[in-house]
């Protein structure tokens, strides 16, 4: 997904417009000119001149350049549901692994992509299967890192 | 010497050596596979570190990384894809040196090119970071504000693309470290209420997400058919090395050091010293035409430089805390979990760490030579492995990895976010190297400026009032203000010539 | 075949988790039944994370069941801390409490204070002391309060983070001598080491952390310590005066670290941990390993802890009300 540089710097100058307002509400620093506000206002000028200068350009190149291109990918409707379904995994993981288990969460997830990338649905299933168990095996009981249980808590191993 | 010889019993215990072996089986394997980085090889090895010591941790980092960069030449020679970004500067080299049947050639270069500049690279980082340590100990805010501004400034110089993305990219990367509670005043900044977010965005996820999740992505955008099985079985892979290589032992010295050199330049890593090299060698060749048609000279030059790259990138990374590369950047923050933290001091309180990591350096690029010719006999096997398969297996130890750092989903939602940040900058032409050195420099600046302000009771003068500070501040200065004088030179010139 | 097997195995598996999940409730059995995770609120490598360490490893041979140590930096602490007090209060999540959970509610970071935990164990306490250059023209407390009375923001300071506790520390220091807070002012830094590093390389004049953190520095003849601000002089620095008897003045700070779970614990769980932390605490290994580092050792449990947080609370909160540091 391409965008006119344009774009970008319309969505620079509001993000920096937004962060020096919000920065008025920082504290000055006991006793010194400079607060916690200092750096951030420089930082974000910086990017409000570069959105200025983008905008021109892409003005410039308007004519070769549309505000957004949605090239290859965008058209086809197959590589959209792949990202989505890619985002929405790991969303999913986000919300869903504390609850369900990392073991559950895992194996859904890798069996749905693989099937969606192109894996037949057996082959998908098995190699999930293994795969979590191999991860699983590999950073919580060698590794020791706490991944949730979730719901099969009652039979952990 | 005493030194030597504990940091030496450090790296040859049965343990590290294990875990080295294991770490070049999975380089290999990394870097062979088209799309996969040697920087998310680095990425994806971190969640093992963390249960490591200090030694096998970098040693495991060191060997992957030496061994992905070799590997990504496999496949470029063999489909014509490079294997990691490194490669592709004489991938069509190569290619056509298949194309006339000498795969096994062009891949023995690339192995005999990649152990010596990997050993060069080593030789450099042991000699000449030991050597800056002495001098960077005198150093104190005001010194390490200005090498910070020197990195960030080469970021954005050497970064590829246009000037003012790469520059936009630098100032995301330093808006993020501003996120969390500053050093200064303990105040907490854009955290809108987040408990999370207090301690700011943490390293390791937002590299996975920026290197592993943001190739992740781009794989399922493309509607790319399954790779080729390169057809021809592997002949003799050394045979005929020894005249090509002394013919051309100008190209492997010069190679090899150009590629040491722009690995200490922060922000320029193994990809940009091999297009730099091979662009010199093509330049000084006596028969550039030949560039192009499977001819050796490029690709011994390019593949010794790419690899040196990796070890110059160490220079700054352990004694500044400056990271030469990519990958040292994910370095740093694992060299700080391990209590090791980067700057001079670590050479005083723990030198046999770090020359445990300089002995590592030279005996991940002697076991190269082995492994990488078992990893060109088994490279069609390699190529078999289907990615539709690969990439969910990476997205879950992503998601694991991005989890342990902290034991928290947080980790997982950064990844996320700057994944997909990471994809729609590339998409769009803006260079992502800047925007790591943002984050991981951004904290290094700040705290230092305001620390030196409070030292100089509020004078800017302070920059200045020390020898070695006011000398790196001119440098920078100058590096900000020579493109400007030389545009504005450019422009009086332009502007003259028509009255002639 | 393996493949095969593993799959049928993690089959069952799978299904018996969904039915049990539906039927059986976990209950205290026999605590702990399970891998226990020990939070540290500070990062790998300092005195935190190593005494916190040495606790789990010792804690998991009493109780026989791993101690997972997990590092939650960042924030100050204020996100370790979080992170305890907002575990499941099962007793297979405890943490390290450090001294700031008594200032970070006053600085206004978090609305967390001691009460929302369930105290196990205080077992660490170190005083500050006051540090400077071994080349520096002081040589007795009295010298530095001195200079800082006559110069009012020509010495500068460091040792943490603007308004951490060893900030605090030399702002209290100052207050009870007489002088303005910020009489020496503050720089900030990441921690002792790097604060001790700048105190090497001139950039500092005095630095306040505890004597233990300074210990490798003073050692080498680059630092020297004038005070420590206790009631007592320390076991592994007794040549170095109290406060009270460098200057008279009647000020002490120290950092303190203990063990506590989130509120609401059960009772079981707490009182085994305690039993085992008393243990771990008394013995050889535990007491040569705190010695030999020179942090300082107390033992206060349950309720006596309690009553130590409520007390620096009250007294942290007073200092930094004091010095302008509370919001």
């Amino acid at each position: 997904m391409r965008f006119n540089d344009a774009v970008f710097g319309v969505i620079l100058i509001i993000f920096a417009i937004a962060v020096i307002f919000h920065t008025t509400t920082f504290p000055s620093l006991y006793g010194q000119e400079y607060g916690p506000d200092l750096f951030p206002i420089i930082i974000v000028s910086g990017l409000a001149l570069c959105g200025v200068i983008l905008i021109v350009r892409g003005f410039a190149s308007r004519s070769s350049v549309p505000l957004i291109q949605l090239d290859d990918w965008a058209d086809d409707r197959s590589t959209v549901i792949n990202v989505i379904l890619l985002i929405g995994a790991m969303v999913f993981y986000i919300l869903c692994s504390e609850w369900l288990g990392f073991v559950i969460t895992a194996m859904l997830i890798l069996t749905i992509l693989m099937i969606r990338l192109g894996s037949g649905f057996l082959t998908s299933m098995i190699t999930a299967v293994i795969v979590t168990l191999v991860i699983h095996s590999l950073f919580a009981k060698i590794l020791l890192v706490p991944l949730p249980w979730g719901l099969l808590q009652p039979v952990a191993w | 010497m005493d030194t030597i010889l504990k940091a030496f019993a450090l790296v040859t215990e049965p343990y590290t050596l294990g875990v080295m072996l294991m770490a070049a089986m999975f380089g290999l394997f990394v870097g062979a596979m088209p799309g996969l980085t040697a920087t998310m090889a680095t990425a994806l090895l971190i969640p093992f570190t963390f249960f490591m010591d200090p030694v096998p941790a970098i040693a495991v980092i060191v060997t992957a990384v030496a061994t992905a960069i070799f590997a990504g030449d496999i496949p470029g020679a063999l489909l014509r894809i490079p294997g990691t970004p490194a490669s592709a500067a004489y991938c069509d080299e190569s290619y056509a040196m298949t194309q006339k049947g000498l795969a096994e050639r062009a891949l023995g270069i690339g192995l005999v090119t990649s152990v010596i500049g990997g050993l060069t690279g080593a030789v450099v980082l042991s000699f000449s970071a030991p050597a800056l340590a002495e001098f960077a100990i005198q150093f104190s805010s005001f010194e390490y504000f200005w090498l910070a501004c020197l990195g960030l400034s080469c970021a954005v110089i050497i970064s590829t693309g246009s000037t003012i993305k790469g520059f936009v990219s630098l100032l995301i990367g330093l808006f993020i470290a501003t996120i969390g509670i500053d050093g200064t005043a303990g105040h907490p900044r854009f955290t809108f209420g987040s408990i999370e977010l207090m301690g700011g965005v943490s390293f390791i996820p937002a590299m996975i997400g920026m290197f592993a999740i943001s190739e992740v992505l781009r794989y399922v955008a493309s509607t790319r058919k399954p790779l080729p099985v390169p057809q021809q079985s592997m002949g003799s892979v050394f045979g005929g090395l020894g005249p090509i290589l002394r013919k051309y032992k100008t190209n492997v010295v010069q190679g090899s050091s150009i590629g040491a050199v722009v690995g200490i330049l922060p922000g320029a890593g193994a990809d940009i010293a091999a297009w730099i090299s091979y662009a010199l060698a093509k330049k000084r060749s006596k028969t550039p035409e030949k560039f192009g048609t499977g001819h050796p000279e490029g690709l011994v030059a390019a593949g010794s430089a790419n690899n040196a790259s990796v070890a110059g990138a160490w220079v700054p990374a352990i004694v500044f805390g400056i990271p030469g590369d990519s990958i040292t950047a994910i370095v740093i923050g694992v060299l700080y979990m391990k209590g090791m933290n980067p700057g001079p001091m670590v050479f005083v309180t723990n030198p046999e760490l770090i020359y445990a990591v300089f002995i590592a350096f030279f005996i991940a690029n002697l076991a190269l030579l082995p492994l990488g010719f078992v990893a060109i006999r088994m490279s069609r096997q390699i190529l078999k492995v289907p990615q539709r398969v690969l990439m969910p297996i990476i997205l879950m130890f992503c998601i694991v990895g991005a989890f342990a750092i902290n034991n928290t989903v947080f980790g997982v939602t950064v990844m996320l976010i700057l994944g997909v940040l990471a994809y729609i900058m590339e998409e769009n032409g803006f260079p992502v190297a800047p925007a790591i050195l943002g984050i991981v420099l951004g904290s290094m600046i700040e705290d230092n400026f305001m620390a030196s302000m409070i030292k100089a009771d509020g004078s800017l003068s302070g920059f200045f009032s020390r020898p070695i500070a006011a000398t790196l501040g001119v440098v920078t200065i100058l590096l900000w203000t020579a493109p400007i004088i030389l545009a504005l030179k450019r422009m009086v010139q332009s502007k003259r010539q028509p009255q002639r | 075949m393996l493949n095969r097997r593993k799959f049928t195995t993690a089959a069952t598996i799978a299904a018996a988790g969904f039915f049990a999940a539906a039927t059986v409730t976990p209950a205290l059995a026999d605590y702990p039944e399970r891998p226990i995770t020990l939070i540290v609120p500070w990062g790998a490598g300092g005195g935190t994370d190593a005494t916190g360490r040495m606790i789990a490893g010792l804690l998991e041979d009493e109780l026989g069941k791993p101690v997972t140590v997990v590092n939650r930096t960042g924030g100050s602490g204020v996100v370790g801390h979080s992170a305890i007090a907002n575990a499941k209060p099962d007793g297979y999540t405890i943490g390290v409490a450090t001294v700031e959970i008594g200032m970070m509610h006053w600085a206004g970071l978090t609305e967390l204070t001691g009460e929302d935990y369930t105290p196990i164990a205080l077992y660490n306490f170190d005083p500050a002391g006051l540090i400077v250059s071994a080349d520096s023209e002081w040589e007795t407390a009295e010298d530095v309060v001195a200079a800082v009375k006559a110069n009012p923001g020509k010495h500068k300071a460091s040792g943490t983070g603007q308004g951490g506790i060893w900030h605090l520390a030399l702002a209290g220091m100052l207050a009870d001598a007489g002088a303005a807070p910020d009489a020496a002012p503050w720089v900030p830094s990441k921690g002792a080491a790097p604060a001790l590093q700048e105190l090497a390389a001139g950039g500092v004049d005095i630095v306040t952390p505890s004597v233990v953190e300074g210990a490798a520095l003073i050692e080498a003849g680059k630092a020297k310590a004038l005070a420590v601000m206790s009631d007592e002089r320390l076991g592994a620095f007794a040549d170095v005066p109290t406060l009270k008897e460098a200057t008279g003045s009647d000020w002490t700070m120290a950092a303190w670290r203990g063990i506590a779970g989130p509120k609401g614990m059960p009772e079981e769980a707490t009182e085994k941990l305690t039993a085992a932390l008393e243990k771990v605490w008394k013995s050889d290994e535990f007491q040569d390993f705190m010695k030999g580092r020179g942090f300082g050792l107390v033992w206060k449990p349950g309720d006596e802890f309690a009553q130590w947080m409520k007390d620096s609370d009250a007294s942290l909160g007073s200092v930094m009300k004091a010095v302008g540091l509370a919001k």
